[in-house]
């Protein structure tokens, strides 16, 4: 059921309320689960990301694929692993410690992720999930699920996606199942979530953030990011043990303003400033190794007004730090979305319980 | 330079030790002009989180735009100084 536009505006009324305090950090601070959790999250600030699109091969072809928009798509592969490994050796001395690699499908290139991750320990490899990435790779592996399987095989065109993806990746631990809601799937995750929950699957989310030019029928409209939104909070609920997600996770990601008009995105490709943060480290390697500063987000070929991806958010959210640190509920929202992040992208970290069961405005916004 | 600086310097380098967990340097042997982003390798989110700490301490406001200008501990004092004297 869609939310209607008086009941988006008595929420944004009701956090601007709670925003009038002036609070110091240190009485933020003053809580104990909200020290226990600063504490638990800060110890991972020295995360420096770069992407790597490893291949440009993929074994489907989905509809508003990112990787076959733009020029990247057409960059000769580098095969040669040691090639890679003098690449990662050279990130390092860079100063980046988390890689993503992605592709088109990182998983036709096994021998590639293996000399990665030899060379840089953290990071998270973005897959279809068809093809099993072998165990030695201890990246975090992110499955990317698009409604149910017929929807996927009328977008993607692949039979029995999930089943396959389950076999492929039940019981690992690197795996975290990410569901794209678009316009048209997004009833489809209740049935989705319950097969995902049943095979004690663990699940994320993403939003449908449409390729610059495109104005097909999986784009969002107002009502249907208030619509997920709903959705996303009533699963949260119903599945606390298997969904790796917030309340505010669901505000940052469903609010009428993408994630530049809400946060300004720090990628180099919208932040032409090089003196700090990703504006100053983060690269977007093509798979020819060659990158270009005006092109480099963690979802090229975007288009940037509609950017609400999960990649994306996770930096630039978490990077905001100070402006959340201004309202203990609003900080306890931000503490949510970064324990989330952390639990999504890197190996061995566990997510606990999330601070803030109400959903926060973003700095300056109200919460629609 | 003032004694009241000198105090402020002294402060930055405490609180940039402690809350990032700076191992072997002390306060009074930090060198207040080495360059924080490309020689101790801070990042945006350890200098939000120093600028939170010492915003609380000192009772001003530090804009985030102002974090690039932010780069050696002798700049922050300044900083700090500036805000106190408006």
């Amino acid at each position: 059921m869609y939310v209607s536009d008086e009941s988006r505006s008595s929420a944004g009324e009701k956090s601007i309320e709670k925003s009038q305090k002036k609070w110091k950090f240190s009485e933020i601070l003053s809580d104990p689960a909200v020290k226990e959790r600063w504490e638990k999250v800060r110890k991972y600030f020295f995360l420096r990301e770069s992407t790597y699109d490893v291949t440009g091969r993929c074994n489907i072809r989905c509809e508003g694929c990112y990787y076959y928009e733009g020029e990247k798509q057409f960059a000769e592969e580098n095969r040669d692993p040691e090639a890679w490994r003098s690449l990662m050796k050279a990130e390092k001395e860079r100063g980046i410690t988390f890689v993503v690699l992605a592709g088109a499908e990182p998983a036709l290139v096994p021998e590639l992720c293996r000399v990665c991750y030899e060379e840089m320990p953290l990071g998270t490899i973005a897959s279809n999930g068809l093809k099993q990435i072998p165990a030695d790779t201890g990246y975090k592996i992110h499955i990317s699920v698009w409604g149910n399987d017929s929807s996927s095989l009328r977008v993607r065109g692949a039979d029995n996606m999930l089943i396959r993806q389950i076999r492929n990746y039940k019981d690992d631990p690197r795996a975290v199942f990410v569901y794209t809601f678009t316009r048209q799937n997004m009833d489809e995750i209740h049935e989705v979530m319950e097969i995902l929950a049943a095979e004690n699957c663990k699940v994320t989310f993403n939003m449908f953030s449409a390729p610059v030019g495109y104005s097909g029928y999986l784009r969002h409209t107002p009502e249907s990011l208030l619509y997920c939104r709903e959705t996303m909070l009533s699963l949260l609920r119903k599945y606390p043990d298997h969904l790796l997600y917030s309340p505010y996770n669901a505000v940052a990601h469903t609010h009428r303003l993408g994630l530049h008009d809400l946060y300004g995105c720090s990628y180099p490709r919208m932040n032409p400033s090089t003196d700090l943060g990703l504006g100053r480290s983060f690269r977007q390697y093509r798979s020819d190794l060659g990158w270009d500063r005006a092109a480099a987000c963690c979802v090229p070929d975007t288009d940037c007004p509609d950017c609400r991806h999960y990649a994306s958010g996770s930096a630039v959210v978490t990077a905001r730090l100070f402006r959340h640190a201004d309202d203990p509920l609003r900080f306890r929202s931000w503490l949510d979305y970064t324990d989330t992040y952390l639990a999504v992208w890197v190996m061995g970290y566990e997510k606990g319980e999330n601070l803030c069961e109400e959903p926060i405005a973003p700095p300056g916004q109200d919460a629609a | 330079m003032t004694v009241e600086t000198d105090k402020i310097v002294l402060r930055v380098a405490e609180v940039m030790i402690e809350e990032l967990k700076l191992e072997d340097v002390t306060a009074d042997t930090f060198d207040p002009e080495v360059d924080l982003v490309d020689e101790v390798g801070i990042d945006s989110m350890d200098l939000a989180t120093v600028a939170l700490v010492l915003q609380d301490e000192y009772g001003i406001r530090i804009d985030e735009d102002d974090y690039p200008k932010l780069t050696t501990v002798r700049r922050i004092a300044d900083y700090i100084q500036n805000k106190l004297n408006e």
